[in-house]
């Protein structure tokens, strides 16, 4: 007899943790699970200490998905972090309160040192002594950088005196669990966050719609534009020694807004969901390829992140209080410590390094620049002179070696002809006209941004359930459209 | 509820009812020249409901275990291969071992090839017609190492390239990652019987400067190892004696141009 059965144990692998397949925001799981989601929040809303609950069960379970049982250390730095915020507030005494946030950092960096940093330190000490470790086998629980960052905000900003530290514990672990920002961010603080949870007003229109379409903006960013030229970046940086200087040339271009594409649009789907749930989460990419200079590029590139590094590094090092020198001192070891914080790799410090290096050249020339008068021509030269430069270091971020990303450039520089433009064009015609529709569209003006928003959510339903369509075919298509790897064996 | 909350569940959940039931369409929909994807569902959906029919047919493969692999054939094979560029370190190797076993090979290099340009164009039907091969050699996947959701966008053509081999032996010769891949491997895996496929991905090259293919010696050396896996793990198994160092020409070699 033929029976049909709901398998048990697929449903359960489904839903449970797998580490090669974590929950994001591009997934159709999510989606699914934000279905059923959406209902209960909507209805538990006004029902403050209800929707909590709900919703931190379901954060942690988010969290799981993606993370195990790491998910515990999650909740073990809240409780941690939560009672060291309590005892800070209620000592008077200096000394008790600087062991305290020692302890705390100690707590919080220590873990995200253990599972980020063992094994590269590892290596390099391996290097320096001429040891035999082995690596360890760590699975790093996804986002732990985001919620470390907004735990130690936390804590920092209650032994400053900045905020008062929240009563009720559910409020803090409901922040630092928050599904919304776990994976990528943005770093909210807890001085932005907790008032809106403890006001709970219910989410406007303007919320709800406003954030349906930040998330099929960022849909469109991440699993239609990014995703889609990344293969060939990835085939590009990857044997880098097969391909010409144009083509790694267009590489660099491809990854240059990959990176802002696949970053941004994570960040605007994370912000959505929180606009949705009721939730102002802050801007955190605002067209950061306008920038005229370095120092306005990190104004608008992940702003969250600049303005952690900021407040928590760059200003308790001393600022720019304490002289030209230490400024600049202060500024490599903040964008070095924010390379760091990319990725476990020298690569990444390189990266952080010559951000770091450009913006105390900026803060240098700073007079000197301000003197030039801004006309069209000197805002374009410098536009192009500071899109080069971040376009250049990002192939430091992107490249698996130094090796790989000295043959990038080497390749660049050296085997660089425009005879290849035309074949190019003709081969990679969707990748590049996809390349040209990104880079057009980031310098569309926001006003035209605002204006499709408004027209947007006020538009009726159907309309926006028809754009909704529309959008998820977009990403259907381009999630099995390739592009072709190799035009022409090199064998 | 509020309305707006409402309004959102409702055109999220109409949007899944529209894409749920364009899935059952799992090869996507032809409009015209436009080919429009579907989602997984229909297919996520049915691994959860498992039929019993098809746990019996597993079931049944199980107990024929044992016969997964036919006996040594001695007789001389007309044997075609067919592939990407990576043919050209690969062929001259067997084409070697084939003078030396009596066997006869025809070469089809398509460059740039994948199992999409195969399975669309209907080629291989073409090739089987024309030189009527007893033996079949496909080593393709190089070309899609990175290609997203590649279980569902290229397994029609998988299976359809499959089809188009239909009963005749072969072998299929994974591509020589070197990187992880998005799962070409674990397709062509999936698809192909016990013993038919050869996974490369293990396997350590020397690579030629492009950091893709193998050096010509590199590549003889993974033909060697193909050709000694099928001793104990090819489920039709041909004689291939060693015929020592060395390389030689296939009877007869057709090379494609890159598909455009």
């Amino acid at each position: 007899m033929i029976l049909n059965t709901i398998d048990i144990s697929q449903l359960l692998s489904l839903l449970a943790f797998n580490r090669d397949e974590p929950m994001l925001f591009t997934s159709g799981l999510f989606w699914v699970l934000f279905l059923i989601f959406l209902p209960l929040y909507a209805l538990l809303k006004s029902k403050r200490k209800k929707m909590m609950l709900f919703v931190i069960a379901f954060s942690l379970y988010f969290f799981y998905k993606s993370s195990g049982l790491f998910f515990l250390l999650l909740v073990a730095t809240s409780v941690f972090d939560w009672w060291v915020a309590q005892f800070i507030e209620s000592s008077k005494n200096r000394t008790e309160r600087r062991i305290a946030l020692t302890v705390s950092l100690v707590f919080s960096l220590g873990i995200l040192l253990f599972f980020k940093y063992s094994n590269f330190f590892m290596i390099n000490f391996e290097t320096l002594v001429g040891g035999n470790f082995q690596p360890l086998d760590l699975i790093m629980p996804v986002g732990i950088s985001f919620y470390t960052f907004r735990t130690i905000s936390y804590v920092v900003d209650v032994y400053k005196g900045k905020i008062q530290p929240v009563d009720d514990y559910l409020d803090h672990l409901f922040f630092l669990s928050f599904f919304p920002c776990l994976v990528a961010g943005p770093i909210v603080r807890s001085r932005d966050f907790i008032p809106q949870l403890q006001d709970n007003k219910p989410a406007s229109r303007e919320m709800i719609y406003g954030g349906l379409f930040l998330i099929m903006l960022g849909l469109l960013k991440k699993a239609v534009f990014a995703d889609y030229i990344a293969q060939y970046n990835n085939i590009a940086f990857g044997n880098p020694a097969g391909y010409t200087g144009f083509e790694l040339l267009m590489a660099v271009l491809g990854f240059t807004m990959q990176i802002y594409c696949d970053f941004s649009g994570y960040s605007d789907m994370a912000i959505g969901l929180g606009s949705i749930m009721g939730f102002d989460l802050g801007i955190n990419f605002n067209y950061p390829y306008r920038s005229l200079n370095v120092t306005e590029f990190w104004h608008r590139w992940h702003i969250s992140l600049s303005t952690w590094l900021r407040d928590y590094v760059y200003i308790p090092l001393g600022g720019n209080r304490k002289g030209k020198f230490r400024q600049h001192v202060n500024l490599m070891i903040t964008m070095l410590l924010g390379g760091l914080w990319h990725g476990a790799a020298w690569t990444f410090v390189v990266w952080g390094a010559g951000h770091g290096i450009a913006l105390c050249v900026h803060k240098i020339c700073k007079p000197w620049l301000d003197g030039i008068a801004s006309t069209r021509f000197t805002r374009f030269v410098s536009w192009l002179l500071t899109f080069s430069f971040v376009a250049i270091l990002w192939i430091f971020f992107r490249a698996d070696s130094f090796h790989a990303a000295g043959q990038v450039i080497r390749g660049i520089i050296t085997d660089f002809e425009w005879a290849y433009l035309p074949v190019f064009l003709a081969r990679r015609s969707t990748w590049c006209i996809m390349l040209a529709i990104i880079y057009g569209l980031h310098f569309v003006p926001r006003h035209v941004w605002d204006t499709m928003r408004n027209w947007f959510i006020n538009a009726p339903w159907v309309v926006k359930l028809l754009i909704f369509i529309v959008l998820i075919q977009l990403v259907l298509q381009f999630a099995s459209a390739t592009v072709q790897p190799f035009l022409y064996s090199q064998f | 509820m509020n309305k707006p909350y409402w309004g959102l569940w409702a055109l999220l959940l109409a949007a899944l009812a529209f894409f749920a039931v364009l899935s059952i369409w799992q090869d996507g929909i032809s409009v015209g020249p436009l080919d429009i994807k579907t989602a997984s569902f229909a297919r996520d959906m049915k691994a959860l409901f498992q039929v019993d029919d098809a746990k019996a047919d597993s079931l049944d493969l199980e107990q024929n275990d044992d016969n997964w692999r036919a006996p040594l054939d001695t007789t001389a094979k007309n044997i075609l291969f067919i592939g990407d560029s990576m043919l050209e370190g690969l062929a001259p190797r067997l084409a070697k071992y084939c003078d030396k076993n009596g066997h006869s090979l025809v070469e089809v290099i398509w460059y740039s090839s994948s199992t999409l340009c195969w399975g669309e164009s209907g080629r291989l039907t073409e090739l089987i017609n024309k030189y009527h091969p007893d033996y079949i050699f496909v080593c393709l996947g190089a070309n899609e190492l990175y290609v997203p959701d590649i279980k569902r966008a290229r397994r029609p053509h998988v299976k359809k390239l499959l089809a188009e081999i239909g009963k005749i032996p072969y072998v299929w010769i994974g591509p020589p990652n070197w990187d992880k891949d998005t799962g070409i491997n674990d397709l062509i895996s999936q698809e192909t019987p016990r013993g038919c496929f050869y996974l490369s991905a293990g396997d350590t090259f020397e690579r030629s400067r492009d950091g893709a293919h193998p050096t010509r010696a590199s590549a003889q050396q993974w033909m060697d190892r193909v050709i000694k896996w099928m001793d104990t793990g090819c489920a039709h198994p041909i004689r291939l004696d060693n015929p020592g160092e060395g390389i030689s020409r296939a009877s007869h070699i057709v090379i494609y141009q890159p598909p455009k």
